[in-house]
């Protein structure tokens, strides 16, 4: 643990102590190397189920991918923010990437946690630099606003987590999530306790987002600047649902039946935020929705809790994490060159990006779930799940397949096909460093296919 | 024998698998693509034809399982290739005809710069069809499955500036997605009942069970890959792609996925009455519907897709029947035939400078005898002309229908479309090849080319021959009936040529008008397509994006901002205005209520 988040912390001096020239390159090095060092943990030698590294900071196959993940995210972040901060002056530069690298390390200890309590604090500590990202280096006025939604539909669910831990530290004794599993179980049954389980899962509800409570998430998107849409889509909602798999273990005997109005608002928020992406013309609220959208069966495969539901929302996390990821890259590269973000205005872009043309259809193939990319193993996991816990949930979740196949193709047919317009001219050609960018995004994607056990969860 | 068989249709595969290997060498400008994947193919054929050879010669079969890809505690998921009678027989036939359809494609594409993707996207395509037709798991045919309804999004839109093309394009994706929630829904099913994805595990395991809701997502799944009544809109529209992509898709791949999905999985079905009568009437509905809307249509790629259409129609009434191998050699003999037909389409369409409607056409036979002679035969295969390859199947089908004892409604539906097709094909011939021609006279006619002479005249052969061959070869393991009476024995050919002569009559007719304001209205049915693409691709996309919209905007951008931020937003600012209101320096009021609330406190202890 403490070789990838010791030299994590060390990014910081990285960043403010080279030379101005070299100093993206640095960076990227610097934190790729991290993400190649956390490649490690995918090495499962401990029969335990956790590997420690001290008392505090612990490993085990459920927060392991998207620990990689985080780690793998950070070089990407920095590639992709090169192009916009770079005319900036270089101290606001090294801010920047500071508050990236600061975000990378409260990710690496909220998925690093063994105690709880540590994850709610690294939890909430994330937000402070999210929010500066937002709120500093967004590029319309709208930030402002998006970034108080952010913080406070945030908040509001989270300060309710925390009184509920306290709670449950009061019962139990213990906040470990490694003896939390095998404490008793409780004895539940008032309404107190009822609204001590949601307090237990709003947070993270909120977080994922569950349909309803989604509206933060939007906003945030599409005021963020591109390294803050990528790391809110990769890992920012993963959160939400790593946390909600820790804190189901503990809320077993009730969830059984104070899950079903959850659930079936998961199902119904798939519907219906797949049926806004297909009126969308920003594209990357576009692809903001279908991250909700996407959440959505997250959300449904958690909180159904067998095995299958567990192993099926960790993939699709994972997969869904990189995907959307990679399309909101997309979208900034379309963004910076066109300066619009509506899709309208530029259409036929296959003509003159032909290879940015194949990333654009890689992405969206991932998206709506091709076989056998990852996403798909994920889907049909969650699906399979709620078939066999309601056979009816086949007619959401097939509806949704169907949807999201419909979105993801409208939005490559846009942005990619038709006819060019006119006003399209002298379009910088694209950068290496966005085509490795891109790579980069898609081939952990690939690899994954052959290996899958590396994200099973718990299943493997 | 079955080291020999295995390896080299393993060898296949990489064959297949290179000329798309080559995707990643850096030397892309002077790369030979298009030729290299038709010989990649061809020879693929011929490595094909040797495990095909010690099939017909020893019955070997085989299930090679080569490498455990994943397993979620008790469920493992293989990679696992099936070479049994179906896919040994059906990959060299695939791998012939769209042999064919690669060289025609290089003559039909040498102008297309792009001509490299092009053949790699139909190699795909092929590659995808093979990965299904020989999993031997439900996780590698979704592979083969999606795969091959990725790649015909991308061909059909391949002339991607055109709105039409993409909408096309669009629409098969979308109708194949309907039909996937049925096979995600088996797959499901599979999973938690069974605990096994493996073919041949399932067949062993389903036994005690009641199989209609898998079977049912089967069906459903078969309807929208080979686009039977429902979901059959997009098969016309897919017509938008280049010519050899509508020979591929209606002839080996693509479409007979469907149908090819119920054959292999047969067995779970034989015994359900349920799904078999729905498969039975589904077929007889579309091969009938379908077939009507051929007869007036006037775009010569239109009525050979609504013509595959049909036949698909004609292979899911075989199926509903119990006969899964006679439906599997309608797919072999139909794959030939309406593979050619379309090549002689392209042929035609490219010499009258990409026209396409056949009121334009006229008199071929004398610019284009080799076309013409190929057309012509295809037409007759089509139809079932005796000792054609359409017929060993066709008449098969027909006479193991009228033999059966099952739904008259469904076998009368399944007989008048088989006159139908008589009439289409005539019409085809009638206005295509007959007659003076229509056409302007500077046209470049010129079929003059081995390109295109060696890919139909090869086809050719095989829609004369391969019927034959098949049949002798490849036994069904149901024995068909065998006495029946003279007048159900000539039924398909007795409706086939009253199909004929009634065409003859109303062309003589249609040439004279006979009735001054002649009844129209069934004519603009078939002509509409029975009025099906104008009403759901208007009703069902209004309903769906209405709700996308008004849940943008009513629900998101209204009630659950109000209820939520806003709302909270407005309550706090009303409570800290008013008491806002109040400190406001007003040192009067203030010492007022100080001394009010002075003497209220103090009051009851002075008293």
């Amino acid at each position: 643990m403490l070789k990838v988040l010791i030299p994590t912390m060390m990014l910081f001096p990285t960043i403010w102590l080279t030379s101005p020239k070299w100093l993206w390159t640095t960076t990227t090095a610097h934190s790729l190397l991290i993400a190649s060092a956390s490649l490690t943990w995918l090495k499962w030698t401990s029969e335990a189920g956790w590997a420690f590294s001290n008392m505090y900071l612990a490993t085990d196959p459920l927060s392991t991918p998207l620990l990689v993940l985080t780690c793998w995210l950070l070089p990407l972040m920095i590639l992709a923010s090169q192009n916009h901060i770079n005319p900036e002056p270089v101290g606001r530069q090294r801010s920047y990437i500071t508050l990236l690298a600061l975000l990378q390390t409260f990710l690496i200890m909220a998925f690093g946690a063994t105690e709880i309590i540590m994850f709610y604090i690294m939890f909430e500590a994330t937000l402070i630099p999210t929010l500066i990202i937002i709120t500093r280096w967004g590029n319309q006025a709208e930030r402002l606003n998006a970034g108080t939604y952010f913080l406070f539909y945030t908040l509001a669910g989270s300060l309710p987590l925390l009184v509920a831990l306290l709670l449950l530290q009061q019962s139990t004794g213990t906040l470990s999530m490694l003896v939390l599993q095998y404490s008793q179980p409780l004895q539940l049954s008032s309404w107190g306790h009822m609204a001590w389980w949601a307090g237990c899962l709003v947070a993270f509800l909120v977080k994922m987002p569950l349909y309803g409570v989604h509206l933060w998430l939007p906003k945030a998107h599409v005021e963020a600047p591109v390294a803050g849409s990528m790391v809110l889509a990769a890992v920012l909602l993963k959160l939400g649902g790593y946390g909600m798999m820790r804190m189901m273990v503990t809320l077993d005997p009730l969830s059984k039946e104070l899950a079903y109005p959850f659930i079936i608002l998961a199902l119904w928020g798939i519907i219906m935020t797949g049926s806004i992406c297909l009126r969308q013309t920003d594209l990357k609220s576009l692809i903001a929705y279908s991250s909700v959208s996407h959440m959505g069966l997250v959300a449904g495969g958690v909180l159904i809790q067998t095995p299958w539901g567990f192993s099926g929302a960790i993939i699709l996390m994972i997969a869904h994490g990189l995907a959307s990821s990679a399309l909101f890259c997309l979208a900034n590269t379309a963004y910076e060159r066109t300066h619009s973000r509506t899709m309208m205005l530029a259409r036929g872009l296959q003509m003159i990006f032909p290879l940015t043309a194949v990333w654009w259809l890689a992405a969206n193939l991932a998206n709506l779930a091709l076989p056998p990319l990852p996403n798909l193993m994920g889907e049909l996991m969650i699906i399979t799940t709620l078939f066999n816990w309601s056979p009816w949930t086949i007619l959401l979740t097939g509806l949704g397949a169907l949807i999201t196949a419909s979105y993801s193709l409208y939005m490559f047919l846009m942005s990619q096909r038709g006819p060019t317009p006119n006003h399209i001219m002298g379009l910088q050609p694209f950068h290496t460093r966005e085509h490795l960018l891109m790579t980069l995004h898609l081939i952990p994607i690939i690899l994954l296919m052959t290996k899958p056990e590396l994200m099973w969860g718990w299943c493997y | 024998m079955t080291l020999t068989m295995h390896s080299s249709l393993l060898l296949m595969l990489f064959i297949l698998v290179y000329p798309l290997s080559t995707t990643l060498s850096p030397s892309q400008q002077n790369s030979n693509m298009a030729k290299m994947t038709k010989v990649a193919v061809s020879s693929a054929f011929f490595v094909s034809l040797l495990p095909l050879m010690v099939f017909l010669n020893m019955k070997t079969e085989g299930i090679i399982t080569n490498w455990q890809w994943m397993n979620t505690q008790t469920f493992d998921i293989n990679v696992s290739f099936k070479f049994d009678h179906y896919s040994l027989i059906f990959v060299p036939i695939a791998l012939y005809v769209t042999w064919s359809i690669l060289e025609f494609a290089l003559w039909y594409m040498h102008s297309d710069p792009n001509i490299d993707r092009f053949f790699k996207y139909l190699l795909t395509f092929l590659v995808a069809m093979i990965i299904l037709v020989t999993a031997n798991n439900m996780f590698q045919l979704f592979i083969g499955w999606e795969g091959v309804g990725i790649m015909s999004f991308m061909l059909i839109g391949w002339w991607y500036g055109r709105t039409d093309a993409n909408t096309a394009a669009l629409q098969a994706v979308i109708y194949n997605r309907v039909g996937d929630i049925g096979l995600i829904m088996t797959m499901a099913w599979l999973a938690t009942n069974l605990n096994s994805w493996e073919i041949q595990q399932i067949f062993a395991l389903s036994k005690n069970f009641n199989m209609t809701v898998p079977l049912m997502g089967l069906t459903l799944a078969a309807t929208g890959k080979s686009a039977q009544f429902g979901l059959h809109p997009w098969l016309p529209s897919a017509m938008e792609g280049p010519t050899p992509v509508s020979a591929l898709l209606h002839s080996s791949t693509m479409v007979v996925a469907g149908i090819f999905l119920l054959i292999r999985l047969h067995p779970l079905m034989e015994n359900n009455k349920l799904a078999l009568t729905a498969c039975l009437c589904l077929g007889a509905l579309t091969s009938l519907f379908t077939a009507a809307c051929a007869l007036t249509q006037n775009d010569i790629k239109k009525i050979v897709a609504f013509s595959t259409s049909s036949q698909l129609g004609l292979m899911m009434v075989t199926i509903g029947l119990n006969q899964p191998q006679l439906a599997f050699l309608h797919i072999c003999t139909h794959a030939f035939f309406k593979a050619m037909l379309f090549l002689c389409s392209g042929s035609i369409i490219h010499s009258l400078n990409n026209e396409q409607d056949i009121r334009k056409m006229g008199g071929l036979f004398n610019m284009m005898p080799t076309t013409s002679t190929c057309f012509t035969i295809g037409s007759l295969a089509l139809t079932g002309t005796p000792f054609l390859a359409g017929f060993f199947s066709k008449d098969a089908i027909i006479e193991a229908l009228n033999t059966s004892y099952l739904n008259a409604w469904a076998l009368t539906l399944t007989l008048i479309a088989t006159s139908f097709t008589a009439v289409y094909s005539f019409r085809l011939v009638y206005f295509v090849l007959m007659g003076a021609p229509r056409f302007p006279p500077l046209t470049p006619i010129n079929e003059n080319n081995p390109l295109v002479i060696n890919s139909i005249k090869r086809l050719a052969w095989g829609s004369i021959i391969a019927g034959l061959i098949i049949t002798q070869n490849f036994l069904t393991t149901k024995t068909p009936v065998m006495t029946m009476p003279t007048t159900l024995k000539m039924a398909a050919l007795a409706v086939t040529i009253t199909g004929l002569l009634v065409a003859t009559e109303m062309a003589n007719v249609a040439s004279k008008q006979v009735k001054i304001t002649p009844m129209t209205s069934t004519h603009h049915f078939s002509n509409m397509l029975g009025f099906f693409p104008t009403t759901t691709h208007r009703l069902l996309p209004k309903l769906n994006l209405t709700l996308g919209q008004s849940a943008a905007t009513q629900l998101d951008k209204t009630w659950l901002e109000t209820i939520g931020p806003k709302g909270l937003a407005l309550t706090q600012t009303t409570m800290s205005k008013t008491t806002n209101d109040i400190t406001r320096g007003m040192i009067k009021t203030y010492l007022t209520i100080f001394i009010l609330t002075l003497i209220l406190a103090t009051a009851p202890a002075l008293l």
